[in-house]
């Protein structure tokens, strides 16, 4: 570890530099590259230190990022950061890709039923009480403060559905991470992936009623369709990417990991613009190819996870880097209450509702539900888009949960599975 | 979108390029054209904005750091491919000989060409020495390809090959160094400040070299090497686009240092590079090509000229390195005929000139080059006819053979 230290303290150091250097310079260049390069090195490296400290490698990712980044020692621009939104796409696809590969028919048929009543009764109490709160507190949020009662209700619905919202992304990570194979890892992973469709849904509807609330009207045609269009039309597209991918390896069988990154990415770019998700366009892809073919589901697996390695370093790297630390500080109360609360609510609805068979369903699910990422920050900069005159407002609320999620979810979920004893290697290589 | 369709079509054009539909006995010239990928400039200046305008020049603006991305790792190639002890078991006629055909080409090109680039250039005298020194400095370089190709073979015997390879790779330096001093004279307001941005990026290099090396030693996972690797050369070529100095050279003081200081760490780093050597260079050409102006008239004037001087200035220059190397390396007798192929490296210091050096006239240094050198590789494949075939009478030296033997 102490290696890696040094390694990590060099870099940072060359960084520093090369921002002192630019400030020489009347005009300075794109900096994505060198956003791209700093973060990717210092992510790997972090992971190594984080590792060493009994971490998951996911948090130093994402402490680096914080520390590099704008928000903090600002050695690498925003404008950096911005320019990977690239790069978060095709990592949230390759995740979701080797996710799918886990949702096998048996899997589905033995944990389906239980997972769906558990995800809705932990959604329905997170749902409520967040709701609740945000409305009590609503002399103190100033978005809500001037806002009619329906209105209120309507938005503290509308964000209340983001603030349910898990992060498969940081889940499926870490249980490649550490190799957790397993009914409890099983069960976990199912529940995030079903989490999301359903705030998915829930999602449209509340943005739906909170437009029909400032006199927008609600138009339940376009509202329905908007949502089958995202479910249904990315479950389509992902098969039509399965039977492509088998038939490329089936064909081609060669360069695989470059073939996989290649369409994750036309995956992430083609659905962002024809308003599907990208996350259920891998998923599908990835679920069905598993059921098909076994084999080509296990080679698909290990493509990625020899691809993944940089991918992921970086992705989450820049997670960390675009956090904006400043608005923990000015919505920082209201947020942190809402944090515990969500906490609490997650907590005591595994308790009293998951299976009793399983004593570590009640004990140690709740950690692993803790972490927020990818779909929640999509959600809120969507409330941002649509609703311009509270939205902004809305997201910086949520990106400074999200914030204090991210610092602390990848540790949670680590300890859940490790809690669980379903962890198998503590340096699998080639992922988070 | 745009730029999502353009990357499918590289991946569509690089399998059809490696398929059997390019068959060299069927379409000669399009499948050498394939193999050196020059079909992908052709392709980019197809789809670029003077032509299909599939790709305008804001797309083209914001692909400005996959391009540095290209030009930096072909820079650190470059430089890792810098055997320091090698070189100092050159004896010094070798590197004579190399000056010898380079330097000639770069006057034959230079000097001429520089006259019409002054009527035309709004930059004045300097601006015109600076763009006729980079036409020089493309003229100068030559690809290997064709005898490493031909020896491998068996078309032309090893050591003839070999000669030719390390005589085209010493011709490097000198392109590298004119445009060091074409970046000094207009990359900046004064020479002062362009000396001063050359080193920056020469220094840059160094110390990313240096932090490469000791980050990729003792790392024995080979995903783990792979992804620092990657990292690396992303960073500094990032970092010089950012300070706006040249990847290129960074990314050869990278190299270089690397391959100095990094021992046999530096060898497998080359080896990681070398997987995804391919792809890069091909987009960084096709985003060359995106960059030519089909539609000015000037550079279509230009390029005839700049050829057929470049042809003679080969001819004349192969004589002189024959003639200086003749003790120590075994050259073909036609050597001329066999430095016909220009290579990538002359696109990469035209798309670097052009990228740092604003002004109409680099963006003609650009056209004429990208256009000459895509002649020339059309050329290069009858040229090379005259190396593996040339007349009894020149190839029966006996002084030859006892060198072969040595």
């Amino acid at each position: 570890m102490k290696g890696a230290v040094i390694r990590l303290l060099l870099l940072m150091v060359l960084l520093a530099i090369i921002s002192r250097a630019q400030v020489l310079r009347a005009d300075s260049g794109t900096p994505v590259m060198l956003a791209a390069g700093a973060l990717l090195l210092c992510g790997l490296f972090a992971g190594k230190v984080a590792k060493g400290l009994g971490l998951p490698r996911l948090t130093g990712y994402l402490l680096v990022g914080v520390a590099v980044g704008p928000y903090a020692l600002g050695f690498i621009p925003n404008a950096g950061v911005k320019g990977l939104e690239l790069v978060k796409g095709l990592a949230v696809s390759l995740i979701a890709l080797v996710a799918g590969t886990e949702l096998r028919l048996g899997l589905i048929r033995r944990v389906g039923a239980r997972v769906a009543l558990l995800c809705a009764a932990v959604c329905g109490v997170t749902f409520l009480v967040c709701f609740g709160a945000t409305f009590a507190i609503k002399p103190f949020l100033p978005f809500l403060a001037d806002m009619t009662v329906p209105q209120a209700l309507a938005v503290s619905a509308l964000l209340s559905t983001v603030v349910v919202s898990f992060s498969p992304t940081v889940t499926i990570a870490i249980v490649q991470e550490t190799s957790a194979r397993g009914a409890f890892t099983e069960f976990l992973m199912a529940l995030v992936i079903i989490g999301d469709l359903l705030v998915m849904v829930a999602f449209a509807l509340a943005a739906g009623l909170t437009k029909a609330s400032f006199g927008g009207g609600l138009d339940v045609t376009e509202l329905l369709g908007g949502v089958g269009w995202e479910l249904f039309g990315s479950v389509v597209v992902g098969l039509v990417l399965a039977v492509g991918m088998l038939v490329y390896m089936r064909g081609v069988k060669q360069e695989l990991p470059l073939f996989l990154v290649g369409l994750c990415f036309a995956a992430a770019e083609g659905g962002t613009r024809l308003h599907l998700s990208p996350l259920l366009v891998s998923l599908a892809a990835g679920a069905l190819i598993a059921n098909l073919d076994e084999h080509a589901g296990e080679r698909i697996h290990n493509a990625i996870q020899q691809a993944g390695l940089p991918v992921f370093a970086l992705f989450f790297a820049a997670a960390g880097a675009g956090l904006k630390l400043d608005s923990l500080l000015t919505v920082g109360p209201a947020a942190m209450l809402l944090v515990v609360l969500r906490g609490v609510a997650i907590w005591f609805s595994c308790r009293r509702f998951a299976p009793a068979d399983d004593p570590r369903l009640k004990r140690y699910l709740w950690m692993g539900l803790i972490s927020q990422a990818g779909v929640t920050f999509g959600l809120a900069a969507l409330v941002s888009r649509t609703f311009p005159t509270f939205g902004p407002q809305v997201e910086v609320l949520i990106v400074a949960m999200i914030t204090a999620h991210e610092l602390v979810g990848p540790v949670l979920t680590r300890r859940a599975l490790a809690a669980s004893g379903e962890i198998r290697a503590d340096d699998a290589q080639g992922t988070a | 979108m745009q730029a999502l369709l353009v990357f499918l079509s590289i991946a569509a054009l690089s399998l059809l390029a490696s398929s059997r539909a390019l068959d060299p006995g069927r379409f000669p010239a399009l499948a050498r054209l394939a193999a050196s990928g020059f079909l992908f400039v052709l392709l980019g200046i197809f789809l670029g904005p003077s032509v299909a305008g599939v790709l305008t020049e804001r797309h083209l603006e914001a692909m400005r750091p996959v391009m540095a991305l290209g030009l930096g790792t072909a820079g650190v190639l470059l430089g890792l491919n810098l055997e320091p002890r090698l070189l100092r078991l050159l004896p010094r006629s070798v590197y004579l000989s190399g000056l010898a055909h380079s330097g000639t080409a770069f006057f034959f090109v230079a000097l001429p060409l520089l006259v019409p680039l002054v009527f035309t250039s709004a930059r004045g005298l300097l601006g015109a020495v600076g763009a006729a020194a980079m036409l020089g400095a493309a003229a100068s370089l030559s690809s290997g390809h064709s005898a490493v190709l031909a020896w491998r073979a068996g078309r032309l015997d090893r050591a003839r090959g070999l000669g030719v390879a390390l005589l085209t790779m010493l011709d490097d330096a000198v392109g590298l160094g004119v445009l060091a001093l074409a970046l000094m004279i207009g990359a900046a307001s004064n020479v002062g400040e362009g000396l001063g941005l050359v080193c920056l990026a020469l220094l840059l290099g160094v110390m990313c070299g240096a932090l490469l090396a000791f980050l990729t030693h003792s790392l024995k996972d080979l995903a783990e090497l792979t992804t620092v690797t990657l990292g690396g050369v992303v960073l500094v070529s990032g970092a010089a686009a950012y300070l706006r100095v040249s990847p290129l050279l960074a990314g050869v003081a990278c190299g270089a240092t690397l391959a100095v200081v990094g021992g046999r760490t530096s060898e497998r780093v080359a080896r990681a590079l070398g997987r995804v050597e391919r792809p890069v260079f091909l987009v960084l050409v096709f985003l060359v090509g995106c960059a030519v102006h089909a539609r000015d008239y000037w550079a279509w004037v230009l390029m005839p000229a700049f050829v057929g001087l470049r042809f003679l200035g080969k001819m004349l220059g192969g004589r002189f390195a024959r003639r200086l190397a003749q003790q120590t390396l075994v050259l073909p007798p036609r050597l001329g005929y066999a430095l016909i192929a220009q290579g990538g490296l002359a696109l990469c210091l035209v798309a670097e000139y052009g990228m740092l050096v604003p002004g109409g006239l680099s963006r003609r240094v650009l056209d004429v080059v990208v256009m000459g050198a895509v002649v020339n590789e059309l050329l290069a494949g009858q040229a090379f006819q005259y190396v593996v075939d040339p007349p009894r009478s020149l190839s029966e030296n006996p002084a030859d053979s006892e060198k072969v033997a040595a």
